[in-house]
């Protein structure tokens, strides 16, 4: 129990820093970065026909003239707080539209992260138990035709298929068009975050694969496997396989948190969907600070929090990781 | 894989394919009915901020009519001003006291009626706000009366009225700077029903709209990047939908492309500076009569564009003396004149002096348009005998590199402030803001056309100033790009007028009067 406590404690310390060093790299990033926020949020034409006063103030609102240091700090002693500031872009809290935007990715994200890990265990598993025949082959072709596919590219694609020739799927946005919002059902909601969630997992699913592959062609190659063959034994993947990739599996799934949520960045820009991704491309383009920071923050939180479950879960998991823990 | 996990499987697929299977609800087929109609404009195009005309709403970039509020004066068809609310109006002799009145019959869409109070009211918070709209011109504004509002300025601007056909009135009862944006309350032809954030707006016809009844009764607006709005053309899930040139050559079903005549001008600066040698007047009307402007709309912008002559080609203030015959011939046979002889590799070379006659035109990078013209304008220059290079920068240089090199702008608006700040002297730095030149002549005309207390008048000022720029040719002027639509066989989009900068909310300027034939 205390050492439950004392790693919690570890971790939660370790994570704090790592916000801290995210949260400045992401500022420093966006502060060196060659976007005007003037000439990106209202455009030349608008600065045209302005005059110079009215642009000094506008440049006051953006923040240009402040020093950067000053800036920061001023930012992160209110986020200290609690108060994540006010989007310069939307004039609403930040937490606001981070809250909003991440209601509408969070389960785009959680049925892609889910689809992606557990069609990537199984082609993994099915690739490294029949290593080298033709479903090794053809698992492994697909997981490197993906791999090496632009996700937006992806989603296009299936775009093209699935909503111009088919006409089965709408061509983007989260719920119909045109409908009343209090009227938009789940079976709707959930037709328009198929594509989408469906790209997503398609691209997860090639990573998760090829990695678990090699871990079970590993695990085929031990003496275990060979001793259990040698007894004639049936459920070799269950009682054998299974077991000894489930450590590796998880770490990835949970590491995958990470590619699955940069991922959404580039699919909901395509797809029209209103999440968080396309809240960071928004903000990340117009020089919104306080809202970009947020986002960082969210998601690295989200990513670290990923990886701590993978931490805990090993304990849950692995007897012997649990019986090492009691007894350290 | 055993059976739980084929099980689990299973469910899913059957579940997509169920899901998938499902036949689109009759609300994704617009079209069908034929009063409402979905418009596909670029995510850029939705209002971050929402629809106060405190933040912007109307204003900037992409000038247009608000929609869901009135306002005072409306730009007409050929951009000259028109009456919306207001009644008449007058300026002080100074320039400094407009007055004007409006109608007594509005009403806002919560019954309440619309007054001279909310008239200042409204200019007052946008002034205060001082977001995107520029009301540095305006002290303040106070209602005289039920139906006359007095604004009182700080300087001259007889431009007043296209700032006044941009801003929508807001109701001082009902308004909330931090809840107005999403939920507007407004007098005008339609009503924000909803706003999917990121996604969507839908407009309802004002069923007690004061003028005439629009047609068309809902308005789906979708935010989509240029390929997804393309998808949803060939989807059919739209009525209307911008594109640009890439996709012109395409052809779908069903709809036709509509090209829409823009002062969306693309130019570049001629620095009048030592250092440059378009400091030479006969090299730089050389430049001016020597490029191929129609060239350059068929090689870059697929034959969608027109000849591009001033800043505001087209608009009341333009002066027609800014236009120039393509004449190659003359052009070489000016530069062979001034003194710059083709040397041996066919560049020009000033005699003795080994000084070679080139340029180097920069353009915004990631601008496929701005760099093509650039590409395009280097190619014809070079074949008068100037050197000619081109180089991308970002915004973070642009402006100083444009200080001593040409470099590819992009203007537009339904004001002639535009044709005011490109031309016109900064006191501070002794040139004009965007490239080194002055001209004593052009800026008294030019503070004259601004300080004019009639509009009218004022439109000839401006003409006449363009008379002075055109004799000295410190901007050479390309193209003005048209703006691409898909549109839907059978609906009518009426009358544009030129879209402004900026390819979003003007096509729905005058949605009012769209029809479905």
């Amino acid at each position: 129990m205390r050492h439950r406590l004392q790693f919690t404690i570890q971790k939660l310390i370790r994570m704090a820093l790592l916000l801290l060093g995210v949260s400045v790299t992401a500022f420093l990033l966006m502060n060196t970065s060659p976007l005007d926020p003037l000439q990106t949020n209202l455009g030349q034409a608008a600065l045209g026909s302005m005059s110079p006063d009215q642009i000094a103030r506008l440049e006051e609102y953006w923040g240009v003239n402040t020093p950067a240091a000053e800036r920061y700090l001023h930012w992160l002693g209110d986020a200290l707080r609690g108060d994540f500031g006010l989007s310069l872009l939307y004039r609403r809290p930040v937490l606001e539209v981070i809250g909003q935007r991440l209601s509408n990715s969070l389960w785009l994200m959680a049925s892609a992260w889910v689809l992606s890990g557990a069609l990537g265990l199984a082609l993994g598993v099915l690739a490294g138990t029949r290593r080298g025949r033709w479903p090794d082959r053809l698992v492994r072709g697909y997981c490197l035709v993906i791999s090496s596919t632009p996700s937006f590219w992806l989603a296009l694609l299936l775009l093209m298929v699935f909503s111009v020739w088919l006409k089965v799927l709408p061509v983007g946005l989260a719920v119909p068009i045109g409908a009343d919002a209090a009227g938009v059902t789940l079976l709707q909601r959930l037709r328009h975050a198929i594509l989408p969630a469906l790209t997503l997992s398609v691209t997860g699913v090639a990573n998760i694969a090829l990695h678990t592959r090699e871990k079970t062609a590993d695990v085929m190659e031990r003496d275990y496997i060979l001793f259990a063959r040698a007894r004639g034994e049936s459920a070799m993947v269950r009682r054998h396989v299974l077991r000894n990739v489930a450590l590796p599996a998880l770490t990835l799934q949970f590491a995958s948190i990470s590619e699955i949520v940069g991922g959404s960045v580039l699919v909901e820009q395509v797809f029209s969907y209103p999440g968080l991704g396309q809240a960071a491309v928004a903000a990340g383009l117009g020089s919104d600070m306080p809202l970009l920071l947020g986002i960082t923050v969210v998601t690295a939180a989200m990513v670290f929090g990923g990886n701590l479950a993978a931490d805990l879960l090993y304990g849950v998991i692995d007897p012997r990781i649990r019986r090492g823990a009691a007894r350290a | 894989m055993n059976r739980t996990c084929f099980r689990f499987f299973s469910f899913l697929l059957a579940l997509v394919l169920l899901a998938g299977c499902q036949s689109a609800p009759a609300d994704e087929g617009p079209g069908e009915k034929k009063n409402r109609v979905t418009v596909v404009m670029p995510p850029t195009s939705e209002p971050e901020t929402g629809f106060d005309p405190a933040f912007g709403w109307g204003a900037g970039e992409h000038v247009h009519e608000p929609l869901i509020q009135s306002t005072l004066t409306v730009t007409n068809p050929d951009l000259t001003i028109g009456y919306d609310l207001a009644t008449g109006m007058e300026v002080s002799a100074d320039g400094l006291t407009w007055t004007v009145t409006i109608r007594d019959d509005v009403k806002f869409t919560d019954g309440e009626p619309l007054t001279a109070a909310d008239v200042a009211f409204t200019y007052n918070t946008v002034k205060h706000a001082s977001s995107v709209s520029d009301f540095t011109m305006l002290e303040y504004a106070e209602a005289a009366d039920g139906t006359t509002v007095l604004f009182h300025m700080t300087r001259p601007f007889s431009i007043w009225p296209y700032t006044m056909a941009i801003t929508g009135i807001v109701p001082e009862h009902a308004y909330d700077s931090a809840t107005y944006g999403s939920s507007p309350i407004g007098s005008g032809r339609y009503v924000l029903k909803q706003w999917d954030r990121g996604q969507q707006i839908i407009l309802e016809r004002n069923p007690d709209y004061y003028g005439e009844k629009p047609q068309i009764e809902v308005v789906n607006l979708l935010f989509m990047e240029e390929d997804a709005a393309f998808l949803a053309v060939q989807a059919g899930q739209a009525d209307l939908a911008y594109t640009s040139a890439v996709y012109s050559d395409q052809s779908v079903n069903g709809f036709s492309l509509l090209s829409v005549q823009t002062v969306d001008n693309r130019g570049v600066n001629l620095p009048v500076t030592m250092s440059s040698p378009t400091t030479e007047l006969p090299v730089r009307q050389a430049i001016n009569m020597g490029i191929d402007r129609q060239g350059m709309i068929d090689h870059v912008l697929n034959g969608h564009g027109t000849p591009a002559y001033s800043v505001c080609d087209g608009l009341p203030w333009y002066n027609p003396v800014n236009e120039v015959e393509y004449d190659p011939e003359g052009a070489k046979a000016l530069l062979d004149e001034w003194g710059w002889p083709v040397g041996p590799d066919g560049i020009r070379v000033r005699g003795t002096s080994e000084m070679t006659l080139s340029l180097t035109i920069y353009y915004i990078v990631g601008d496929s348009v701005r760099q093509g013209l650039a590409a395009e304008l280097a190619n014809q220059l070079r074949e008068l005998g100037i050197g000619a290079d081109i180089k991308g920068v970002g915004w973070d240089t642009a402006y100083d590199d444009a200080r001593f090199n040409p470099l590819v702008w992009g203007w537009g608006a339904h004001t002639p402030m535009e044709l005011y700040n490109i031309y016109h002297t900064d006191p501070e730095t002794g040139t004009a803001r965007y490239s080194p030149y002055s001209c004593e002549a052009t800026d008294e005309l030019l503070d004259a056309a601004l300080a004019c207390p009639d509009l009218e008048e004022s439109y000839s000022l401006w003409q006449k100033a363009q008379e002075e720029i055109a004799g000295d040719v410190p901007w050479v002027w390309l193209v003005n790009v048209d703006h691409l639509y898909w549109v839907r066989d059978g609906l009518e989009v009426a009358e544009q007028k030129i879209h402004p900068h900026g390819h979003g909310w003007s096509i729905v300027n005058n949605i009012d009067q769209w029809s479905w034939t």
